[in-house]
């Protein structure tokens, strides 16, 4: 288990959180989504994902924006370069701490 | 919350929840069902009233009651080149629609070859592949399977205009139309069953 002294196996704690890695994941496939949309997709509740989105803003890796739609604020979520290329090296790490294990 | 965690699947999913809702269909029926009706009661404009009042009704209606729901959301490029080949399929049936008008005329004004008469005979074949088929095409471009159902229902339903001697255009268009509509209608029913509205979710909690 990586304990920080090997740095290819080092882990964003960020992403992997499973609600983050949840909310990263589904705004990866897309270009913006706003906050009904990832409640309905990862299953969690208003408090919890409001939670979770202001870490991810606060590491960088989402941007949230307010627009009006039919006059009413109305909140997207995109991820960020910084989120996506976090992200991509996410994969790649799990893969390869993944593909290291030996066979049962 | 979900389990399986495959990207691919997810960006899929996702593209098809918006076609769940059954608003595209409705807007599809409606459509036909107006082109339908329009030559049985012998008022062209009928079509013309549909697209400038119905539609722009139908959209803001289907914005009201899918995004509270499922919310909004943008997709990425390649989802987006679809929607640009989508717009070029449709330009590609108006021009298919003026050269077939164009082809007709010709027919009528002169003395054609007698496979040029057998087309303008059997043109609700013609329309019916034209139509049919430019309703699989985008079903093709855009991953919306039930658009092959509907181009081989229309497709089929004018290959019987033209065998059954005194079956109208008319009566077939509407039909077609009528039977996509009452799809839609049965989707948007089931959706709005399944997904409750987020009572305000347009709002963060900082704004409510």
């Amino acid at each position: 288990m990586p304990d920080g002294s090997n740095q290819d196996y080092t882990i964003d704690r960020i992403i992997h959180e499973p609600a983050r890695l949840l909310i990263t994941a589904h705004l990866y496939v897309v270009e913006s989504a706003d906050y009904v949309f990832l409640m309905q997709n990862t299953g969690l509740t208003w408090g919890n994902l409001s939670s979770h989105l202001s870490k991810l803003e606060d590491a960088g890796y989402v941007e949230i924006t307010k627009e009006f739609v039919q006059k009413k604020p109305h909140t997207m979520v995109q991820l960020t370069g910084e989120g996506r290329t976090a992200f991509d090296a996410y994969r790649r790490q799990m893969k390869a701490l993944f593909e290291d294990l030996p066979e049962a | 919350m979900t389990n399986r965690l495959v990207l691919r699947e997810i960006e899929k999913k996702v593209w098809f929840r918006t076609f769940e809702h059954g608003m595209w269909d409705i807007g599809i029926g409606s459509l036909f069902l107006a082109f339908g009706l329009s030559i049985l009661v012998d008022f062209a404009a009928l079509s013309a009233i549909w697209v400038a009042a119905l539609l722009p009704g139908l959209l803001g209606a289907g914005r009201k009651i899918v995004v509270p729901r499922i919310g909004h959301v943008q997709f990425r490029a390649q989802r987006k080149r679809a929607k640009g080949r989508l717009t070029g399929v449709l330009t590609a049936t108006a021009l298919m629609g003026l050269a077939a008008f164009m082809f007709i005329t010709w027919i009528l004004k002169g003395t054609p070859p007698s496979w040029a008469q057998w087309i303008s005979k059997h043109f609700v074949i013609f329309i019916g592949l034209i139509w049919g088929g430019a309703l699989a095409v985008t079903g093709w471009l855009v991953n919306f399977p039930r658009l092959y159902g509907y181009g081989a229902l229309m497709f089929g339903s004018l290959l019987i205009t033209d065998f059954v001697k005194g079956y109208h255009l008319g009566f077939s268009l509407a039909i077609v139309g009528g039977l996509i509509l009452l799809t839609g209608i049965t989707l948007l029913i089931r959706f709005i069953r399944r997904y409750p509205k987020q009572e305000g979710t347009l709002m963060e909690p900082d704004d409510a």
